[in-house]
């Protein structure tokens, strides 16, 4: 009992305020107001409560609803390749190959340019006349491929150059994963007779599903909210082919639809939720069985 | 030598010439000396038109100009819609006419001009697009413009085609291009904007067959879906989509005007405000460049969708309304739209009344499209005769331009998308 007392004492309630203040001005405010104003019609002057409406809109409408399973898509594809591609060229990358150092800062290098600069180098390599890319294609004798102009085609080609941006944070996680693995249970492995692919799926694989686990929810959290590639490069067009939440948000206020806009802000915080608390959960979980 | 001899000549005979201008301008009244009019004004209508008259202006009437550029569009929108929320507004804002100064409610914010003796100047199409409540708030910036198709004469004369005077006409000309190896229709959906030209410049066909459309689509009663001419609108992105070149799904504005300045397509369906920007990027394409109407089904009735231009508006709370006032008398006088024209060029005739284009501007715009002004075939667009238009507009325009939905599924998506523009305008339409 006394104890307690002292305890009460030495953490004086005071210490955590101020903290506290700014949690509440700047998050918990920001949360609760916007939560109201998505149910309302507002116009920064005046706000005329709706009810559910905005929401019911969001789903209803077919280019609204579309932008959900776009963000959906391109989450989990982006999240999915990099989590893949990146594992194999982080091993690559911790053999012993000459010139490492300069192979890891080369895959680290589209990291460096800023998504806007790689979504307008994208379109114009991706142009149906004049883009490199078709250029190319061409040249070997293929026809050309309309990547960004085709409805069907062009949310895959954004899709393929996050991949190709966003590669290299996911490489970084790994090679520093692969490299705090302990090198005696390989030589172990060799003793036992081991092959390579069997040290991989059996060493290399379990050990780093820390690192895995961050790669997941960091590309897959980066997927749900992403937004300046796809501004640069398509602009969620052509029509709506590749139209995700953010961009609409965005233009949803640009157009002075406050209220709705604050509504799809919303959808997408429990959206992202929704799928990163629980996906994060069963990935602990699986950490913790492996250890 | 004797060259030389004449060189000093002239020389000093310029320099004697000057001196007494010089003096003669030091000495003249500058009522607004020591003014400063600060300037909010779009990056496409700050051009060499403008800044003539302004530095005119500093020189006649002696008030001194802070420019602020914005990046017009959705962008300027969210800016002068902040600004007028926390009365940040410059002495001046060039900003559009029609439903979006409706939609900043004029009244609150702007200097009412309607008792002004330039005010009287304008016609009367233009005032109804800058007047709430029966009061005036704007000055147009520039002449009038038109959603209209721009074409390449060399290839009609070529193929000794007539200008269309129904769509089907078009259509057949098109047919003729592209059998000769041209490219009919010149597609820049790089910048998807330009895709809504096709149905927003179509607006007086829908007009023709149906007088109170804009009215009843206002009341929410009429629809593009059902409404037979409105539909026509969105059929005819339907029949043109073999007509354009091959890089139409990523050629942006300025490949449109570089493209059809040079003759390599024919037909552009385009705001006519592209044609000064050809003309100074290719002077020799003045000549050869055409304008004509959207046509419709009826061949004795063919008109032009015109858009009133952006217009000045004059900060209510502002010190310097007075200067403010006078230097837009100033703008729309003779010598001042003169100087406009002449640097910059026209889009379209004038509103102000009794004006005519100099002989410098191109016979597109002095003839072609004159004609319509003229015979009184012309409508204003949509969206100066209705607070609503759809937020996704251009990207419904650019999948029926695609030819990724049909005419029908393109109407009924661009009526719920004004629904739910009405919805969060307040207007009530359930």
């Amino acid at each position: 009992m006394k104890a307690k007392r002292n305890h009460n004492k030495l953490y004086s309630f005071w210490f955590i305020v101020p903290s506290l203040v700014i949690f509440c001005v700047f998050f918990l405010f920001p949360i609760l107001s916007s939560l109201y104003y998505s149910m309302t019609v507002w116009d920064f002057n005046t706000a005329t409560f709706c009810g559910l409406d905005n929401y019911k809109m969001f789903f209803s409408e077919n280019s609204l609803s579309s932008s959900i399973v776009h963000t959906l898509i391109y989450a989990f594809l982006t999240s999915a390749l990099k989590v893949v591609i990146a594992f194999f060229i982080a091993v690559f990358l911790c053999s012993g190959i000459r010139a490492k150092g300069f192979i890891r800062s080369a895959v680290f290098f589209p990291n460096l340019v800023s998504t806007m600069a790689v979504g307008l180098t994208f379109s114009a390599l991706m142009h149906p006349t004049k883009g490199l890319f078709n250029i190319v294609l061409q040249a070997i004798g293929f026809s050309p491929v309309n990547f960004l102009g085709d409805m069907n085609l062009a949310l895959y080609s954004v899709i393929a150059t996050d991949v190709w941006k966003g590669l290299s944070v996911s490489v970084v996680i790994y090679i520093a994963g692969v490299q705090s693995i302990d090198r005696t249970y390989y030589e172990a492995a060799s003793i036992d007779g081991a092959n390579g692919w069997q040290k991989l799926k059996n060493i290399t694989l379990p050990l780093i599903a820390p690192s895995q686990n961050s790669i997941i929810i960091l590309s897959l959290i980066g997927g749900l909210r992403s937004f300046d590639l796809i501004w640069a490069m398509t602009g969620g067009g052509p029509g709506f082919a590749t139209d995700v939440m953010a961009s609409v948000i965005y233009k949803e206020y640009a157009y002075g639809f406050y209220g709705l806009s604050t509504a799809g802000n919303v959808i997408m915080l429990v959206l992202i939720s929704c799928i990163a608390f629980p996906l994060q959960h069963f990935l602990m979980k699986r950490e913790e069985a492996i250890q | 030598m004797k060259k030389k001899v004449l060189a000093v000549a002239l020389a000093a005979a310029m320099t004697v010439g000057t001196v007494p201008a010089a003096v003669f301008a030091e000495e003249a009244e500058k009522p607004y000396e020591g003014v400063t009019l600060s300037m909010w004004i779009g990056t496409s209508v700050y051009h060499d038109g403008t800044k003539a008259i302004l530095e005119k202006a500093t020189e006649e009437l002696g008030m001194e100009f802070e420019v602020e550029i914005n990046p017009e569009g959705t962008e300027g929108d969210n800016i002068i819609k902040t600004r007028c929320a926390s009365g940040d507004l410059s002495d001046l804002s060039v900003y559009n006419s029609g439903s979006l100064l409706t939609a900043l409610n004029p009244k609150e914010h702007f200097l009412d001009i309607t008792d002004e003796e330039f005010t009287k100047k304008f016609d009367d199409a233009y005032i109804s697009t800058v007047s709430q409540d029966g009061r005036v708030y704007g000055t147009p910036v520039t002449t009038t413009s038109a959603g209209a198709v721009v074409y390449w004469k060399p290839d009609y004369e070529e193929l000794g085609l007539e200008v269309p005077k129904t769509w089907d006409e078009f259509l057949a000309n098109c047919q003729a291009l592209k059998d000769a190896g041209k490219y009919p229709v010149y597609l820049s959906a790089g910048d998807t904007w330009t895709t809504q030209v096709l149905f927003l410049g179509d607006n007086y066909n829908v007009l023709a067959q149906n007088p109170t459309f804009a009215e009843d689509f206002t009341a929410g009663t009429a629809k593009f879906a059902t409404d037979e001419a409105a539909l026509a609108s969105w059929e005819k992105y339907a029949d043109l989509v073999d007509m354009y070149q091959p890089d139409y799904t990523a050629a942006t504005y300025e490949d449109g005007l570089e493209a059809m300045a040079t003759g390599q397509a024919t037909h552009w369906i385009i705001l006519t405000s592209v044609i000064p920007l050809m003309i100074s990027a290719h002077p020799e394409a003045k000549e050869n460049i055409g304008v004509f109407a959207i046509p419709g089904d009826d061949p004795e009735d063919v008109g032009l969708t015109v858009w009133e231009p952006n217009s000045w508006y004059v900060n209510k709370d502002s010190e310097n309304t007075e200067a403010a006032l006078a230097f837009l008398d100033f703008w729309c006088q003779q010598e001042s739209q003169d100087l406009y024209v002449n640097n910059y060029g026209a889009n379209g005739p004038s509103c102000i009344k009794g004006y005519t284009l100099p002989d410098s501007v191109a016979p597109a715009i002095r003839e072609d499209m004159q004609v319509y002004f003229d015979e009184g075939k012309t409508a204003p667009a949509l969206e100066f005769l209705t607070p609503i238009k759809g937020a996704t507009c251009e990207q419904i325009t650019t999948s029926a331009a695609f030819g990724q939905v049909d005419a029908e599924t393109a109407a009924q998506m661009y009526d719920d998308d004004c629904k739910k523009s009405a919805v969060q305008q307040g207007l009530g339409w359930e």
